[in-house]
């Protein structure tokens, strides 16, 4: 049994480190800095910002 | 309030959108056809198994219908059938789209979908003539599961191409979650088959590993799945981007976390080590945290345009989704309390739970990447406005009717098992008519169903459903006749 | 590419420190855990073997499992223990031959953990299986007729056939005899019986 919770914390601990270590990496790189223009990505040029894509098919406009 | 500007010539990012949309056509529309096929025959074994809890009499006595084999074959063929077939289909024509790539690979994939369906019917028939595992959510024979396996590899090899070959700079949001199912569903499957079917853990340690796998199926599979179908269709419908990007990395990676942890309280008060049950409790709760993350990010950026409900398919699906997505994550949380359990657990309650999940959220949200997904990708309008609203209500209120009865009779079927002094079959009786009322919601449900089988027949059949003012589309302009303007543009200049 | 790695990794970390915590380490738990040795010599749990064996073969491939749980909770959370279900609660040395466990997940019809305690007749089984409303009228069980073979009016009656009550009967079928596969499972179902009191179940 001993074995085991040597295990789990030993796992816990390691998971824990490396993932604060993926969050630091990530802010140092710049990943954070310009989160906006990922959520912009998704429209461009020709379906743009304010433009409704999608209506009941025969509905007038 | 948005104001619709339509460019006046085609941008060289519609001609993209072309190319890639027409890349994915065959597979896409193979993956998402087939899956309209399952999800029928699905509804159509859960119509059978509902009808023989209150009448048992209903086709008795065949033994290959009877009703702990044909209750099987309809959570297989709706897990594997509709949610595998929809959410990788969803996968692939999301993936390429936001990575403006052409669909990698698409003969391997055409015959993965192809291989995929054969084994959903092995796996069926096999239940059905008795070679059920006896593994809840794990029935289909292991002869059949190396055919639903491998063509989810190609899946996954195609996903990592696109990813790799990809012209964009950025990631969006939904595309974590679609990586996230790639990497999760292999792993889990392999696992869980290994554990369970495969003989590597026995008794209660197989329990454990068996509702580790069957939670994790709705949970990160299914969800994200229909979490980065909402995140794709709510912005693109109304023209608004999401309404905080940093909420959304919060929400997926608390996602991510915690809801690996939540299947064991499907075995609460059960055999188990008291911790094993705890994690799970414990995991349900902190869910709280994605499903409010993610449901203020849909909800503020619906804010302002709620009124496009009236005049869009695929917002009216994707939003009662996301809204269904937050109310049945709540639901199921608290129900993950051990008091709550003490009350609901072995009883319909659960099932309510799953269907307020998987056809208030999950199904919803697959409609409505489909609703808006074929006209683009088979360049034709849906034939009928008024199917796609008949599906939409028989969903709605189907589901509600269906969730209702079992949710209610669940708790007073909990508390009176848990009053020794009522007699187990009086409370047997007290069910029967609200699952007579379950049976009801799943005849809505299969309505809808068939209305939108039909449009979706008519809209891969060569015909032209033009419109005077062509709407899902949503293209004033014909694209062809633009594309060879600019071609005759082009040859003038020269 | 850097980015799409970590990401690929992050998601890959999630899963794995599920399945080392809910997979693995209860696993390790339980490796430990062995058959008691009873008074009389013989073990608890034995493993399955013959008729018991095939019986549970056909347990599965019916799908009991859909109805029926095979786990009693504790005393004082629900009423497992007072309705009569068990003598004691279960634990995870009761499941060490179950391969795979039928621990199920819902009570359409009632638990089964100790129902060889419970029914410990023969007759009772056949006649329940054969058509549940002749023990339990009301029940939505479904008829299981396929596992038994009837004895029609004017035929030979077997000397171990069950009688079928009067009142009961349909058709012209006075007694029934259980098949091989109803014989195995109705064994089975009476092998199924928790009451060996175990050390760790003391509450």
């Amino acid at each position: 049994m001993f074995g085991v919770f040597m295990f789990i914390w030993s796992f816990a601990l390691i998971t824990g480190i490396v993932m604060v270590w993926l969050l630091s990496w990530a802010i140092r790189r710049g990943e954070f800095r310009n989160l906006r223009q990922g959520a912009r990505m998704i429209f461009d040029k020709d379906e743009p910002i304010g433009l409704v894509t999608d209506h009941f098919p025969g509905a007038k406009r | 309030m948005t104001t619709e500007t339509i460019p006046p010539v085609a941008a060289p990012e519609f001609k993209v959108r072309v190319e890639v949309d027409g890349s994915s056509r065959p597979v896409v529309v193979l993956y998402w056809g087939s899956s309209l096929l399952w999800l029928t025959i699905a509804t159509l074994a859960g119509l059978i198994s509902s009808i023989k809890l209150h009448s048992p009499e209903f086709l008795g006595g065949i033994e290959w219908l009877t009703f702990g084999r044909i209750r099987a074959v309809h959570w297989d063929t709706a897990i594997y059938g509709f949610g595998g077939l929809a959410a990788s289909g969803t996968l692939l024509w999301l993936q390429a789209r936001l990575c403006q790539v052409r669909m990698p690979y698409p003969k391997l994939l055409l015959v993965g979908g192809v291989v995929f369906n054969i084994g959903l019917v092995l796996g069926t028939v096999g239940i059905l003539m008795g070679y059920s595992t006896g593994v809840e959510t794990l029935e289909f024979p292991l002869w059949a599961m190396p055919l639903l396996v491998v063509p989810y590899v190609f899946i996954v090899i195609a996903n990592f191409t696109m990813y790799f070959t990809k012209t964009t700079n950025h990631t969006y949001v939904s595309q974590w979650y679609l990586m996230a199912v790639t990497v999760w569903f292999p792993i889990l499957v392999l696992s869980a088959e290994a554990c369970t079917n495969l003989g590597a853990v026995d008794g209660v340690a197989q329990a454990i590993a068996n509702w580790w796998y069957g939670h994790n199926v709705v949970g990160l599979f299914a969800t994200p799945t229909g979490i980065a179908a909402a995140y794709y269709l709510i912005p693109k419908v109304i023209g608004k981007p999401i309404h905080s990007y940093h909420l959304s990395l919060l929400g997926f990676w608390s996602n991510a976390i915690f809801y690996n942890w939540a299947g064991t309280h499907h075995l609460t008060g059960g055999p188990l080590p008291a911790w094993t049950i705890t994690l799970g409790v414990v995991g349900s709760l902190m869910m709280f945290i994605p499903v409010i993350t993610i449901g203020i990010n849909h909800h503020m950026t619906m804010v302002g345009s709620f009124h496009l409900l009236r005049t869009s398919p695929t917002l009216r699906f994707a939003v009662m989704g996301s809204m269904i997505y937050t109310l049945s994550s709540f639901q199921g949380s608290l129900e993950a309390l051990r008091s709550h359990q003490e009350v609901t657990h072995f009883t319909h309650y659960t099932i309510g739970h799953v269907h307020f999940g998987m056809y208030g959220f999950f199904a919803p949200l697959m409609f409505a990447m489909m609703y808006y997904g074929m006209p683009r990708l088979m360049d034709q309008e849906w034939s009928s406005a008024r199917l796609i609203r008949i599906h939409f209500w028989c969903t709605l209120i189907g589901m509600s009717i269906y969730v209702t009865a079992m949710c209610y009779a669940g708790i007073r079927q909990g508390l009176m098992m848990n009053d020794p002094s009522i007699p187990f079959l009086n409370i047997v009786r007290f069910t029967v008519p609200y699952l007579a009322m379950r049976t009801l919601g799943g005849l809505i449900l299969l309505t809808g169903t068939i209305a939108f089988l039909i449009n979706f027949v008519r809209i891969i059949t060569p015909r032209k459903y033009t419109w005077a003012t062509p709407t899902m589309l949503d293209t004033d302009r014909d694209w062809k006749k633009l594309l060879a303007q600019e071609e005759t543009e082009k040859g003038a200049r020269k | 590419m850097n980015r799409t790695f970590l990401l690929a990794f992050g998601i890959f970390l999630t899963i794995a420190s599920s399945i080392t915590g809910l997979v693995i380490i209860p696993n390790w738990q339980f490796q430990e855990l062995k058959p008691v040795v009873k008074l009389d010599g013989t073990r608890y749990p034995e493993v399955y073997f013959g008729d018991q064996a095939r019986g549970r073969e056909i347990y599965i491939n019916q799908g009991c499992i859909y109805c029926h749980t095979q786990q009693v909770r504790m005393k004082g959370y629900g009423a497992d223990i007072r309705r009569g279900w068990g003598t004691r609660r279960s634990v995870p040395r009761d499941y060490l031959v179950d391969r795979p466990h039928q621990l199920g997940t819902m009570r359409t019809g009632p638990d089964l953990a100790s129902i060889g305690a419970r029914q410990p007749s023969v007759e009772w089984h056949a006649l329940h299986l054969y058509n549940p409303q002749i023990t339990s009228p009301g029940s939505v069980m479904p008829r299981f007729e396929y596992l038994f073979r009837e004895v029609r009016s004017g035929e030979t009656v077997p000397a171990d056939a069950i009688k079928i009550p009067r009142g009961r009967q349909t058709g012209d079928a006075t007694h029934i005899m259980p098949t091989d596969r109803g014989r195995t499972l109705i064994a089975y179902l009476k092998r199924l019986n928790q009451s060996y009191p175990l050390p760790e179940a003391n509450q």
